[in-house]
């Protein structure tokens, strides 16, 4: 199965039609068309492939790919705890 | 790779390629049901290119009360997979009414800007007012009321000024609008008036043919997930979940499917296991399941709606692979068929390949095959129609029999815009001209795909916890059973240790699975010659040459034990005319003695056709 930093980027990637070399070097998010169209696509697909639900707040706060891969990785964390209750 | 990624990638391609996706990747594209995956496909497809395309153009506006988001995307990938090259052109947030009355869209430079089809995406803001008083349930009932009048006059006025079909929904009653109001009484009141609502709603299709009313909501109440994300909704002004928004643009599709002519006319059913359960050469006319309980039930629940499909106009063709008189008898005598053997225009009923039959009977009906839908149970069947006819409709009707109806309707093959008088009569006029079909007899399936499917059988002497399987399926086989002779548990344990008899067993594996044990032979080698007493086969295992593999078998392993001939016996039954020409076609000549037939081992050519190899021992009839 793929890590979250590289499901983050392939997702970012993909919506954004940039090259993940490209993002690797350049993280910063408003470099980008990083949209309120941009944004909430990346966000339905990162819910749908990681099986999480992200909070809005937390995800429009994050302005680099590495906030959004530490965003994305808590989210899993806490979901993969509430699964083992 | 997983299997969305290579439908990606396969669209992908058909994009870089300027070429339609293929029938298949379509219908797997039609079948995706993680919206994720849609979207992502959706965004793909909005490259695909006008040029060298089999998929007929429709220019789609889409006009919402909301942010549109994700259905643009969606309704995309649904068109493509219906057989559609969508333009969309999508409404300025804001815009809904202002676009719809005016009749005119943002076009994209092709054509005048005319849609053929107006999508509208409409949520609860639109009817609701700004605010409403919780105890005064009446004035919001007539607010509603004003509002779906509003809408009525938008959708007049589009009638007016433009030829498009316009496709409205019903909205889905929001949570929070119910259980805001506390007392039962008038959370009842205001159920009621959303029910109006939506009752008004679907009442717009009688404006006139070219308004068409999904009832979105009546969708979502059997779907299982959420209609709403409360966050999206807030945010974004999305108040639909990717999944509503998947069923919504299904919906829509279908209607752009009927509109454009690529609904289909020609239902196909296999019998066995589809329309009764059970096969009725095995188990005979009153062994089928049909009627009574379950599963019986499924079973002709699916032969109800095939009727009433047929009532609505849908050609009936029965294409299974029996014995004839067989068929006829159980469609004319069993008390519970419901579709009799006039209900099929065209009855192919043979041992043929069913594209073989399929395609006789588009001829026959002077129809092509993108007109069929074909439902059967059988993996291989229905693989080897979509190799042989990508423009058929394939149906599963394997798994449980519980699904079999929702199975056929899901897809909208069928629908139609508004049924016509012609719509209404041509069954019979099909039926007139095709009347009954028999085709030739014929085995044959393709080469191509019997290589694609990767047959292997494994043959050895039977185990000992092989017995009871082997004894079994010499009791259930009636059709290629080659002497009727039924060795039971005691016989074949017996044999099987014997040194002068042998007890085979074979397996069957293919790129669609394991079958595990399907054909068994009893033989006599006590001499120089070996007898086969009796050699069985499932008929799950006709047409692909795995009989053929069975008599090379044993000729070769007669030849390692030296016998100078291996003789095999035909004995008629009521049942197993199928089996007639087995020996001969098996490389085995006529030995003068009524029904016996031989072949000398070091002589014979092989018989083991070229698609099949001898498998390992890992498939798990042998296990």
């Amino acid at each position: 199965m793929a890590s979250i930093d590289t499901t983050v980027l392939d997702t970012v990637g993909e919506v954004l039609n940039e090259p993940v070399g490209n993002l690797r070097t350049r993280p910063v998010l408003a470099a980008y068309e990083w949209d309120s169209v941009a944004s909430l696509e990346v966000l339905a697909q990162l819910e749908s492939r990681l099986r999480v639900t992200l909070d809005l707040r937390t995800y429009h706060g994050a302005r680099t790919l590495q906030d959004l891969v530490d965003l994305v990785a808590a989210a899993v964390a806490a979901k993969a705890t509430a699964d083992q209750r | 790779m997983s299997e969305f990624d290579e439908l990606l990638a396969a669209l992908r391609s058909a994009v870089d390629g300027r070429r339609a996706p293929a029938p298949a990747v379509r219908h797997a594209l039609r079948h995706a049901e993680d919206p994720a995956v849609l979207r992502r496909a959706g965004r793909i497809l909005a490259a695909l290119g006008p040029a060298d395309h089999e998929l007929r153009p429709v220019r789609v506006a889409v006009l919402a009360t909301c942010t549109i988001g994700p259905f643009e995307h969606l309704l995309r990938a649904s068109l493509v997979a219906a057989g559609a090259l969508p333009t969309l052109a999508l409404g300025d947030y804001g815009g809904f009414e202002l676009a719809l009355a005016g009749g005119a869209f943002a076009g994209d430079g092709d054509g005048d800007g005319q849609p053929d089809l107006v999508a509208c995406l409409l949520d609860e803001r639109y009817f609701l007012p700004r605010d409403w008083d919780a105890v005064d349930v009446v004035a919001l009932a007539a607010h509603l009321d004003a509002r779906l009048a509003d809408l009525r006059e938008l959708v007049v006025a589009n009638l007016r000024r433009s030829s498009a079909t316009i496709v409205l929904h019903t909205v889905p009653v929001p949570a929070e609008l119910r259980e805001t109001v506390i007392s039962w009484r008038a959370r009842a009141e205001v159920g009621r008036a959303w029910h109006r609502l939506n009752a008004g709603l679907l009442g717009l299709a009688d404006e006139g043919s070219r308004v068409a009313v999904v009832d979105l909501a009546g969708e979502l109440a059997d779907a299982p997930f959420r209609a709403r994300d409360e966050r999206l909704h807030r945010f974004a002004d999305l108040p639909y979940t990717d999944g509503a928004l998947l069923l919504l643009a299904r919906q829509v599709a279908r209607v752009a499917q009927a509109r454009l002519g690529l609904s289909r006319k020609v239902l196909a059913l296999d019998l066995d296991n589809t329309l009764w359960g059970g096969v009725v050469g095995e188990v005979g006319v009153p062994g089928v399941q049909l009627g009574g309980l379950y599963p019986g039930n499924c079973y002709l629940d699916l032969q109800r709606t095939a009727l009433r499909l047929r009532q609505q106009g849908v050609v009936l063709v029965l294409a299974s692979k029996n014995d004839a008189a067989l068929v006829d008898d159980a469609l004319t005598s069993h008390p519970e068929v419901l579709l009799r053997p006039d209900t099929f225009s065209v009855r192919a009923v043979n041992w043929s390949a069913k594209a073989d039959n399929l395609r006789h009977a588009a001829d026959r009906l002077n129809l092509g095959s993108q007109a069929f839908v074909f439902v059967d149970d059988s993996p291989f069947e229905r693989g080897h129609v979509a190799s042989e006819l990508p423009d058929v409709a394939v149906v599963a009707a394997d798994g449980d029999p519980a699904y079999l109806v929702r199975s056929l309707l899901e897809g909208g093959w069928f629908d139609v815009p508004e049924l016509t008088d012609t719509d209404l009569s041509r069954p019979q006029l099909y039926r007139s001209r095709a009347l009954r079909t028999d085709f030739s007899a014929d085995f044959a399936s393709s080469d191509a795909y019997l290589h694609a499917l990767r047959t292997r059988v494994l043959a050895r002497p039977v185990t000992p916890f092989e017995v009871a399987r082997v004894a079994q399926l010499a009791a259930r086989t009636n059709q290629f059973n080659l002497t009727g002779i039924r060795f039971e548990d005691g016989a074949t344990a017996a044999m099987s240790t014997d040194p002068n008899h042998l007890v085979a067993s074979f397996a069957v594996a293919d790129r669609f699975g394991d079958e595990g044990i399907v054909g068994a032979a009893w033989i006599e080698c006590r001499g120089r010659v070996w007898w086969v007493l009796n050699l069985v086969l499932s008929c799950r295992a006709f047409g692909r040459g795995v009989e053929f593999a069975m008599a090379e078998w044993i000729v070769r392993r007669a030849r390692e034990a030296g016998a100078s001939a291996v003789a095999g016996r035909y004995l008629p039954t009521a049942r197993n005319a199928v089996a007639a020409t087995f020996w001969q076609r098996a490389g085995f000549t006529p030995s003068g003695e009524d029904g016996v037939f031989t072949v000398v081992p070091g002589d014979a050519p092989t018989c083991l056709p070229a698609w099949i190899t001898y498998g390992d021992e890992v498939m798990a009839g042998h296990d």
